[in-house]
């Protein structure tokens, strides 16, 4: 079973929200246009062990670009509407709405929006498209590797001085609906009742984080191939056939009740910079592994120059589907339950990722708005082969 | 006036470009109910993280014009950060839509008129430039 790979579905509705409030605002005035860009590419080591981040070839390729735009417009007094639109190069450069929301500025420290928001997984979940506003070409994917970055619901937004401290309260709820690419073929994926909260503590040069989520999650696995002759699905009616449902409902992904927690820290001096974060994905009662990811950044800058080394870290604990089966009993079908039991820690273990990388990168700023990136990493893969990978991006806001 | 004068320190500290410059003003509409800020208020105006004066009163920052002398001083004593670092740490607001820098306003000049007729922005001046239609609030040695 492989691994989830997003596929972003084209969001007609998003976009045409995005549409409808850019047209008549255009005449207004008041609105506002900004924009992103990268551009880059890479190559990896060794060809015969698996590719890492999209890079999967030993010569270099400059495929990995991305434009968005965002247009914010003045609808009255207290509310704005706002649309990101962005092409990637990933998806043939097909124009999606990532966010399109209206906010309504309550107070001066309250904004309450509502549309198609980034989910505040992590600490640059905010900003994940726009590569000039981080170190990185792209943040640590060992710990940003959630396939739904996005949210369709309501949010509230606080920023607060308490005391000396700036602090800020994100809560939100909503649900979001996308295909992902399970096993090589597409699936339906889908949360619901998704909720949570995200916190934020800092001073001057650093800031902590904290968020919590939770969300009944459907994925569709059940024509994920098993063997030659099984699928998913079909081991599962096997399984209730045995009398076995509670292992069945284990092996399927349905309304499975999903925590994810994060914990960041973000220190920024001006001559050293610093990031950390950790994160656990509890799937409940699904098949996907307890993923435990971490990262550690430190940085020096010199000038335009900035130099830096990230160590990350992917520890993920098998589920137990299997639990409640009662080893070596004499059963039909498969003649013993050995057999099943095994079957089913080994569709739980192929979900494991164990992984270390070392990460080493230079950001240079070219001018002012525009940063010229490099940056190696070293995969240390325990389930599959070792990797290297090098890539380069140039990345501006305007 | 511009005056640069390179340390050694700066020398080595590699790339950190000249910083003495004249003083830089941060001015505010004379009527304005107070006549001074502490550093850290002017700061927090500027990097969006409060909207308001100590006293109350909604509070508009206007920017000088990106390669402005008088705005890379400013950025790098209270902003702390220097023209690519305050870019970043603004598309990290603009793009989420938690905040919009303050406008590019042109500048000495321009940015005295714009604070002469109105009493809720703050901006900052060459000190060289002040004059009777506005009020001097804090200022950068």
């Amino acid at each position: 079973m492989k691994k989830m790979n997003s596929i972003r579905k084209k969001h007609s509705l998003a976009l045409i929200i995005a549409l409808c409030m850019a047209a008549p605002l255009t005449q207004a005035g008041d609105l506002n246009l900004s924009g992103f860009l990268s551009v880059g590419g890479g190559m990896i080591d060794d060809e015969d062990s698996p590719g890492y981040g999209g890079y999967d070839e030993e010569d270099l390729t400059f495929d990995k670009n991305l434009l968005g735009l965002q247009v914010t417009g003045q609808v009255s007094e207290k509310i704005t509407a706002t649309a990101q639109l962005i092409a990637r190069s990933e998806t043939d450069y097909e124009v999606n709405a990532e966010w399109a929301y209206l906010t309504w500025q309550a107070s001066d420290s309250i904004k309450v929006r509502a549309g198609r928001l980034r989910t505040p997984f992590y600490m640059y979940s905010d900003f994940l498209d726009v590569g000039y506003a981080y170190s990185w070409i792209t943040p640590p994917r060992e710990v940003y590797y959630l396939p739904f970055n996005n949210v369709d619901g309501v949010d509230f937004y606080v920023t607060q001085t308490l005391g000396i401290f700036d602090t800020s309260f994100q809560a939100y709820f909503g649900s979001f609906d996308d295909e992902l690419t399970l096993g090589g073929a597409p699936s339906e994926a889908k949360t619901r009742n998704q909720m949570g909260v995200a916190g934020t503590l800092g001073k001057d040069w650093w800031t902590l984080r904290a968020a919590y989520h939770q969300a009944e999650l459907t994925v569709d696995v059940s024509g994920i191939p098993i063997s030659p002759t099984t699928t998913m699905g079909g081991f599962a009616t096997t399984l209730t056939a045995l009398g076995y449902p509670d292992n069945a409902a284990r092996l399927l992904v349905e309304e499975d009740d999903a925590v994810f927690t994060e914990f960041g820290l973000n220190i920024d001096t001006g001559r050293f910079v610093a990031a950390a974060e950790y994160v656990e994905f509890d799937p409940g009662d699904a098949v996907f592994s307890k993923n435990i990811r971490q990262y550690v950044m430190a940085g020096v800058r010199a000038g335009s120059w900035l130099v830096h080394v990230t160590g990350s870290q992917a520890k993920d604990e098998a589920t137990h589907p299997e639990a409640g089966i009662p080893a070596n009993q004499t059963i039909p079908v498969f003649g013993n339950t050995n057999v099943v039991i095994g079957t089913l820690q080994a569709i739980a273990q192929s979900q494991v990722t164990e992984r270390d990388v070392l990460s080493l990168g230079v950001r240079w700023d070219v001018a002012s708005s525009t940063a010229l990136k490099f940056q190696v990493d070293d995969v240390d893969n325990k389930t599959a082969g070792d990797q290297k990978v090098f890539s380069v991006a140039l990345q501006t806001v305007f | 006036m511009k005056k640069s004068i390179r340390s050694l320190a700066a020398t080595l500290t590699l790339g950190i470009a000249s910083f003495a410059w004249a003083e830089v003003a941060v001015i505010v509409h004379p009527s304005a109910g107070f006549d001074s800020l502490t550093e850290d208020d002017v700061a927090r105006l500027f990097l969006g993280k409060s909207k308001s004066f100590p006293a109350g009163a909604q509070a508009v920052p206007v920017n000088q014009n990106e390669g402005s002398a008088a705005r890379d001083k400013f950025n790098e004593a209270i902003c702390k950060k220097n023209a690519s670092q305050y870019k970043a740490y603004w598309s990290q607001l603009v793009f989420t839509g938690k905040g919009t820098p303050p406008k590019d306003a042109g500048d000495d000049a321009a940015v005295k008129t714009l604070i002469a007729a109105n009493p809720n922005m703050i901006g900052y001046v060459d000190a060289g430039a002040v004059d009777a239609t506005v009020k001097v609030v804090f200022k950068i040695p």
